[in-house]
C-alpha cells in the first residue's frame, strides 16, 4: 500500500492542498487497492511558506510539493 | 464555469502570497515603504519565470498590492514608488471606491478576440463539409488548406461543428468567454478592457484569465488595521464557508479562529438567509400575481445588478427584500450599536453591494475566504489546531442551503408551501450568462408567477470566485452542515424569534 500524506493546515491549504488533495483522491479512485491517502494536521515544518505545501508519500517527505510531481511519486511506486 | 475555477496555480499563488503579505505588514503596523519590498519577496527569482522580464513580473505584484490594498489601478506611465501612493492613499479616504473589478492592463497579453481559425489538423479532404455548411460564404479552400475569410465570418461555428478531423477551433478570450453580460472589450492597443456600464462585478473573469490580468480590490488591510485599533469588529459569514479551509477544519474552528484573529463574535449569515427567505415568501404570497407578476430573489448582488444595467424594465420585480447579508448584519448591528461588521464570503460583488447608499452603514467590510485563509496565515494562526467551542446553530437546514444553485427557491417555496399553502412554479438562472437569458424571458412576459432565482456564479455561491475549493466539493460541505441544522425550516428557528425583539 502506498501512502499518502497530504497536510491541510492553514499554510499547505492556501497554497494548493485543496486542489493536490483532490488530485491525488481522483488518483486513489483509480487505484483503491495500492494507495491510501491520509489528510493530515500541520506538520510544524512550514515557518517559511516556501516549504509549503508538504506531503508525504510513504516516508519520502516532499516540500512545495505541486500536484505534478507528487503524482508521479506516487506512480513510481504503483505495480 | 471557466476551466481555472478549483484548480491551484502560480497566478492563484501570487494572488493569495499578496493577501498575505498585506496582512501581514497590516498587523505589524507597518511603514509605508515595507510595501516596496513586497514585489521582491513575492518574485525572489535572479531571472524572470513567468513574463518577458522579470521586472514586469515585480511591477504587476506591485499592481496586485495596490489593489489588495483598494487602491485604484495606477497607469505606469507615472514614475511613482508604490510606497509614495500608498502613503497618499491611506492619508485620504483609503476606503474602497467603484470600479471593483479592473484590468492590469500591462498584464494582459492581448488574447485574440473571438475567432474560429483552422489549424494544422486540416487534411484538405475533398468533402471539405466547412465550407459548404458556411452561411456566409467565408470559407476558400486554398493550396494547404481551408482558410477562413475573418471578415467575412460572423463566428457562427457551423464549419467548426461539421469538420471530421476537429481542425477548426474558435479563439476565444477566456476573459470575454467568462462574462455572461459581454462587458469585456477592447482598448486601442487591443488589451482587455472592462465597460464598468456593463460589468456586474461577479468577479468571474479574475478566475477565467490564464494570465491573472484581472484583479478586484481588496479591504484586507482596512479591516485588520481596525481590529487592531481595538474596535468592537464582529463577523458575518456567508453560508458557502464550510470546508473551504480544509477537510478538518470544522465550521466551529472556523468560528473559534476568528475569534483568535480579535473578531468579537461569529454569526451564520444563513441566519439572515432565514429572514430573508421568510420575507420573500411573504411578499410573494402577498403580491402574486396581483401586484406583480412574478419576484425575483434578492440575494446574489450580480444578479441585482444585471437587471439594474442590462434589462431595467424588470427591476421592480426583483425582490426589494433585504440580502441575507444585510439582515445578518442588521441583526448583529441591533444587538451591537457600537459595533463594525465584516462580511465574509466567496463573493466580489458583495463587496459592492457594502458600499451602496442603503448598506454602507450596516456592513463595514467584506472579504473572501481566499482573503481570509491568507490573513489566517499572515497572522499565524493553524486552523487544524485551535480549540473549538460550542458547536454554531444559527440556522435551519433551508437557510443554510442558500449557498448552492436552487437552494435559494427551495427555501423560498417551503416556506411558501408550509405556511401559505402555495406552491409556485421556478425558474432558476445558474450562471450570469443565465441570469441575462432568464430576466428577457421574465420581460417577454413569459414567466408570469414564477418564483425566480438568480445566482450569477455557476453552482451558487460556492461557485463564487473568493472560495478555495473547486465547486462541486463545496457544495458537498454545504449540504452536509445543513443535514446538522436543529431546525428544518426557517419559521422553526429559534434565533429570529429572539433577534426580532
Amino acid at each position: 500500500m502506498i501512502k499518502v500524506d497530504i497536510c491541510v493546515g492553514s499554510h499547505c491549504s492556501l497554497v494548493g492542498a485543496l486542489n493536490l488533495l483532490d488530485n491525488v483522491e481522483a488518483l486513489q479512485l483509480e487505484y483503491p487497492d495500492q494507495i491510501v491517502v491520509n489528510k493530515v494536521e500541520c506538520l510544524d515544518m512550514c515557518d517559511d511558506i516556501k516549504n509549503a505545501p508538504l506531503v508525504k508519500v510513504d516516508d519520502e517527505l516532499i516540500t512545495a510539493a505541486q500536484t505534478q510531481l507528487v503524482i508521479s511519486k506516487v506512480m513510481e511506486r504503483i505495480k | 464555469m471557466s476551466k481555472l475555477k478549483g484548480i491551484y496555480t502560480d497566478i492563484v499563488k501570487i494572488r493569495r502570497m499578496v493577501f498575505a503579505e498585506i496582512a501581514r505588514l497590516a498587523l505589524k503596523d507597518a511603514e509605508c515603504e515595507e510595501f516596496d519590498k513586497i514585489p521582491y519577496r513575492i518574485i525572489d527569482t535572479e531571472e524572470a519565470t513567468y513574463r518577458s522580464s522579470i521586472f514586469k513580473e515585480r511591477a504587476i505584484v506591485a499592481a496586485r498590492v495596490r489593489m489588495g490594498l483598494s487602491m485604484d489601478y495606477a497607469s505606469n506611465q507615472e514614475h511613482k514608488l508604490l510606497s509614495e501612493g500608498i502613503r497618499e492613499f491611506l492619508a485620504e479616504e483609503g476606503q474602497l471606491k467603484e470600479p471593483l473589478v479592473n484590468v492590469i492592463r500591462f498584464a494582459c497579453e492581448k488574447c485574440p478576440t473571438n475567432a474560429h481559425f483552422v489549424t494544422n489538423n486540416c487534411r484538405k479532404c475533398l468533402a471539405h463539409p466547412c465550407s459548404i455548411v458556411c452561411p456566409v460564404d467565408a470559407i476558400t479552400i486554398e493550396e494547404n488548406a481551408a482558410v477562413i475569410d475573418q471578415e467575412k465570418c460572423i463566428n457562427c461555428g457551423k464549419c467548426k461543428a461539421a469538420c471530421p478531423y476537429e481542425a477548426i477551433v474558435n479563439y476565444e478570450r477566456p476573459c470575454a468567454a467568462a462574462c455572461g453580460v459581454n462587458a469585456i472589450e477592447s482598448d486601442e492597443h487591443m488589451r482587455a478592457k472592462i465597460n464598468h456600464d456593463k460589468c456586474v462585478s461577479c468577479g468571474q473573469c479574475i478566475i477565467a484569465c490564464p494570465f491573472g490580468a484581472i484583479a478586484d480590490k481588496s479591504m484586507i488591510y482596512q479591516l485588520l488595521r481596525s481590529i487592531k485599533a481595538g474596535n468592537d469588529v464582529r463577523a458575518i459569514i456567508a453560508p458557502s464557508f464550510v470546508g473551504q479551509f480544509g477537510p478538518l477544519v470544522s465550521a466551529e474552528k472556523i468560528v473559534a479562529a476568528l475569534k483568535k484573529l480579535g473578531l468579537n463574535e461569529v454569526r451564520e449569515v444563513s441566519l439572515g438567509a432565514d429572514f430573508a427567505s421568510l420575507h420573500e415568501a411573504e411578499l410573494f404570497a402577498h403580491d402574486i400575481p396581483d401586484k406583480q407578476p412574478y419576484l425575483g430573489t434578492s440575494c446574489c448582488p450580480s444578479w441585482t445588478y444585471v437587471a439594474d444595467k442590462h434589462v431595467p424594465e424588470v427591476k421592480e420585480n426583483i425582490s426589494e427584500s433585504s440580502s441575507p447579508m444585510i439582515f445578518a448584519a442588521e441583526s448583529v448591528k441591533a444587538d451591537n450599536q457600537e459595533s463594525e461588521v465584516v462580511f465574509i464570503g466567496p463573493c466580489v460583488s458583495k463587496k459592492l453591494e457594502a458600499l451602496s447608499p442603503k448598506v454602507k452603514d450596516k456592513v463595514d467590510y467584506v472579504i473572501t475566504f481566499e482573503e481570509l485563509a491568507a490573513i489566517f496565515v499572515a497572522a499565524g494562526i493553524e486552523l487544524t489546531k485551535v480549540e473549538t467551542e460550542a458547536e454554531i446553530e444559527d440556522a435551519s437546514y433551508y437557510g443554510r442551503g442558500y449557498a448552492n444553485a436552487g437552494g435559494v427557491a427551495a427555501a423560498i417555496s417551503q416556506n411558501l408551501k408550509e405556511q401559505y399553502e402555495i406552491e409556485p412554479e421556478i425558474s432558476r438562472a445558474d450562471g450570469l450568462a443565465s441570469c441575462k437569458k432568464t430576466l428577457l424571458l421574465a420581460k417577454a412576459g413569459k414567466l408570469a408567477g414564477y418564483l425566480i432565482e438568480g445566482m450569477a456564479c455557476e453552482g451558487g455561491c460556492v461557485g463564487g470566485p473568493g472560495t478555495l475549493l473547486a465547486t462541486n466539493r463545496g457544495a458537498k460541505y454545504v449540504s452536509k452542515f445543513a443535514d446538522q441544522s436543529p431546525y428544518k425550516f426557517a419559521f422553526e428557528n429559534k434565533n429570529l424569534a429572539k433577534d426580532k425583539n
